[in-house]
């Protein structure tokens, strides 16, 4: 029996967006073998994205690559040879899942095409993550996050109301790589779960811009309803929804969704007089007249830490959150209780805490295993082990630089 | 071919915004999900617009329409004995659970996972409140919107030098959505295999964290915060949304709102950009040669950006960038994204009656994948409140209309 949610996968992930990188780690996590194919030279392009400790770049010590890889093993194929192809094609022979962000013209090239993958093992799911998806006049676009965030409508809808001249903004980080990873990964264990039933594979196309554009809450449904357009920082229908500053210098996020958090924070308000004009009647009225509302709750905010505030507002049950810094997560009592941050020792970057699990399954546990491999590090274990290539084939591939 | 889950079903406690998206999934891939709504208190999504003509009313909310497709909808008041009753039996005919209240709040009502795998014992069930059903602050509330700050995400986010702000969504709840919809998929494909259900405790805030993963690392490598730095990134420049011509093309735009994104991800792809710009001289420009150089002097380098698109049309700049091989699209708009000729010849957008006339046909975003074998596809708009009860309470609990009808006197159907 196994105990990890994902023993006995194996998945075989490429690519150069992150998108691929973060599917395989959350399957990755639960116990499926992922094998990661990187580049000879410089490897996975997140290798050279940084953070770096000390602002150094290092091929070992990306940040970003490290939190994206561990529990997998490595290997180095040129992918533009056709003897690296071949080998390939007979790890995904072994193999249950093929997850790559390559985009569909350099998946061609790289020959990833699912008609052959198919002939080589029927039962191989094939996810390809794409900034626009496998068809449609766009479908060869340039992308990148930045890209594909506004492509997908969320740029526009993103920046400070009142300031238009202030240009349309994208998320931190490579969010468009993240949300087409998970959705890649969920579509994935779909098809995977099919296969318990039919016994076959399939090939499973994802848009990263369709990825942005079905996640855009109300405002994408303001036009085809009301034929009203989306604004920056996206409609916001009810107040208050917004931030402030406390009397320490931190930023408190003010809500209240439901009437009765707007009833309770009145409470604590001590009914300042202004509750009660009929500007602020209901959450409503108080978003169309927000601008003359603001300035008075923003007085009484800033008469309190945001700690202070914080617990006074969620002891009333109405949901404020703090706008945490890096530091206060990781010296949250909360997330410290729940085990959230996990240490984890790289060979060559330190000993690190990093993000953990988003969830925790209570039969089969989400785990560390390994740290991200080293560029390389599993090629002779893979080709060697797995594939039953001969010290003297694998040099020579190595010489020849397919490896 | 029927979708991947055909024969699944999921008994769907969930509300708001975060759990819907994550049933949204599993319905999306074949699933029967039954959402139990009640009158007594009206899904928060209900209550907001937009609504057809903008008027209020539960049925017509595009904002439920849109992340509620597919789905069976009941009218159940769970808060009554009675009701809760009914939701075990339907429990009892599910393979999933899923709810999002605060955390303990499903435990109180008697539908915790301990009640649950009583009448259903290889149960998948997953929770997925704002802070985890563990912990010192597990009670509080939370909402989707308030995920963006409480996760760090928002000190991340923003123009240099300005406050910390939203990224112009609730962005943590279909992410939570999403990483809920894997992990219960991870938990069915176990069970398959195993015969073994399991209880999923998720977290809001800490699938949040989950993909602002860098920047953790960046603050327990160096112990500092990453500044807020607008469009900026450092391994690309330019890397920016530049202003546009005005234009009054679109009626309700500021008629100067018009904008486009660039990025060069390479030095191959900055002289292209030169190239397309007509200044192929400034490709070896000293100061914006090598990315370091972009770097150092992307003030001027924006400028001159801007100079050359402050006189053209944004789709006309995206469709130049692109033919020479530049990554640049516009950010669109909603009405752009409805209208764009991409997503639409790719028949990305769900068009199915709805059963409000008010409603009827509108043009809701669809889901962003394709299975070549086992297609997915919405199968029915959104439902009207109680829009299934004679299909779950009679045909799959076998009740008699007399008992249905006895039931909603007593405002348990309701």
């Amino acid at each position: 029996m196994p105990d990890r949610a994902l023993e006995g996968l194996t998945v075989v992930e490429c690519g150069v967006a992150g998108a691929a990188a973060y599917g395989a780690k959350l399957m990755a996590d639960l116990g499926a073998d992922v094998i990661k194919v990187e580049a000879p030279g410089g490897g996975d392009p997140s290798r050279a994205l940084g953070p770096f400790p000390g602002g150094r770049p290092h091929p070992e010590k990306s940040g970003a690559f490290l939190y994206l890889n561990c529990n997998k093993q490595g290997v180095t194929l040129d992918l533009g040879r056709p003897r690296a192809q071949e080998l390939l094609m007979r790890l995904l022979g072994r193999a249950d899942v093929l997850i790559h962000d390559f985009p569909p013209r350099q998946a061609g090239a790289l020959g990833l095409v699912y008609d052959r993958i198919r002939e080589a093992n029927p039962r191989l799911v094939m996810t390809s993550i794409s900034p626009f998806g496998q068809d449609g006049p766009h479908r060869d676009f340039m992308a990148y996050d930045l890209t594909v965030a506004s492509a997908g409508g969320w740029t526009w809808i993103n920046g400070w109301p009142g300031h238009p001249e202030m240009p349309p903004l994208k998320a931190y980080g490579r969010q468009t790589a993240y949300q087409s990873g998970v959705t890649a990964a969920m579509a994935t264990m779909g098809a995977l779960f099919a296969r318990l039933r039919t016994g076959r594979g399939q090939h499973i196309d994802v848009s990263a811009q369709e990825c942005i554009a079905s996640i855009l809450e109300m405002t994408y449904t303001y036009w085809p309803y009301m034929e009203t357009m989306a604004v920056r920082w996206g409609q916001r229908p009810l107040q208050p929804v917004d931030f402030f500053q406390c009397k320490d210098g931190g930023w408190v996020f003010a809500l209240c969704i439901e009437e009765h958090q707007w009833q309770a924070l009145v409470e604590l308000m001590e009914t300042p007089e202004w509750t009660t004009w009929e500007v602020a009647a209901n959450r409503f009225v108080r978003a169309s007249n927000w601008d003359a509302l603001r300035p008075f709750m923003e007085e009484w905010v800033s008469q309190w830490t945001v700690d202070e505030l914080y617990r006074a507002a969620q002891a009333r049950r109405i949901p404020f959150a703090p706008a945490s810094t890096l530091a206060d997560l990781l010296h949250s009592p909360h997330l410290q209780a729940r085990g959230f941050f996990v240490e984890v020792a790289y060979p060559q970057a330190g000993t690190l805490k990093q993000a953990g699990a988003p969830y925790k399954l209570g039969g089969t546990p989400w785990e560390i295993r390994a740290p991200a491999p080293a560029l390389g590090q599993h090629s002779q274990a893979v080709f060697g082990g797995l594939l039953g290539l001969s010290a003297a084939e694998l040099a020579a591939l190595r010489e020849e630089g397919v490896v | 071919m029927p979708g991947p889950l055909e024969g699944i079903r999921v008994a769907d406690f969930t509300w708001v915004w975060a759990g819907p998206s994550c049933t949204l999934q599993l319905a999306h891939m074949g699933a029967e999900v039954i959402r139990m709504e009640s009158r007594r208190r009206i899904c928060v999504l209900r209550m907001l617009p937009p609504w057809p003509g903008g008027q209020p009313n539960p049925n017509r909310s595009g904002y439920f329409n849109q992340y509620n497709q597919g789905k069976r909808g009941i009218t159940l008041d769970i808060s009554k004995p009675e009701g809760r009753e009914i939701a075990r039996r339907i429990v009892a005919i599910s393979d999933v659970a899923a709810e999002n209240f605060a955390g303990g709040v499903i435990d109180r009502l008697g539908l915790g996972y301990e009640e649950l795998r009583q009448v259903k014992p290889d149960l998948v069930m997953i929770s997925m409140s704002g802070y985890g059903q563990t912990g010192p602050e597990s009670p509080y509330v939370s909402y989707g919107p308030a995920q963006v700050p409480l996760s760090g995400m928002s000190q991340l986010t923003g123009y240099r030098g300005w406050p910390p702000m939203h990224v112009g969504m609730s962005y943590g709840d279909p992410n939570a959505g999403l990483h809920a919809a894997f992990a219960v998929l991870a938990a069915l494909y176990y069970r398959q295999r195993t015969g073994k259900g399991q209880y999923i405790d998720m977290s809001q805030w800490e699938s949040t964290m989950a993909v602002i993963g860098d920047g953790i690392m960046h603050y327990t490598m160096n112990g500092e915060h990453p500044e807020r730095n607008g469009n900026r990134v450092p391994e690309m420049a330019p890397h920016g949304v530049f202003r546009c011509a005005p234009a009054a093309t679109l009626p309700g735009y500021p008629e100067d709102d018009r904008w486009v994104s660039i990025a060069c991800g390479s030095d191959a792809e900055w002289r292209a950009f030169c190239g397309v710009m007509g200044r192929a001289e400034m490709a070896d420009d000293p100061r914006f040669r090598t990315l370091a150089g972009r770097k150092t002097s992307e003030d001027a380098l924006e400028e001159i950006v801007a100079a050359w698109t402050i006189t053209r049309d944004p789709f006309e700049v995206m469709e130049l960038c692109q033919a020479a091989g530049v990554a640049a699209f516009p950010p669109q708009s909603n009405r752009e994204l409805a209208e764009d000729p991409h997503l639409n010849a790719r028949g990305f957008f769900v068009e199915k009656p709805h059963a409000d006339p008010e409603v009827g046909v509108r043009k809701h975003a669809g889901m962003p994948w394709r299975m070549s074998d086992t297609p997915c596809e919405v199968w029915r708009a959104a439902p009207v409140m109680g829009q299934d009860n004679d299909y779950v309470f009679g045909e799959l609990l076998g009740m008699s209309s007399q008992q249905v009808a006895e039931l909603t006197e007593r405002q348990v159907i309701y």
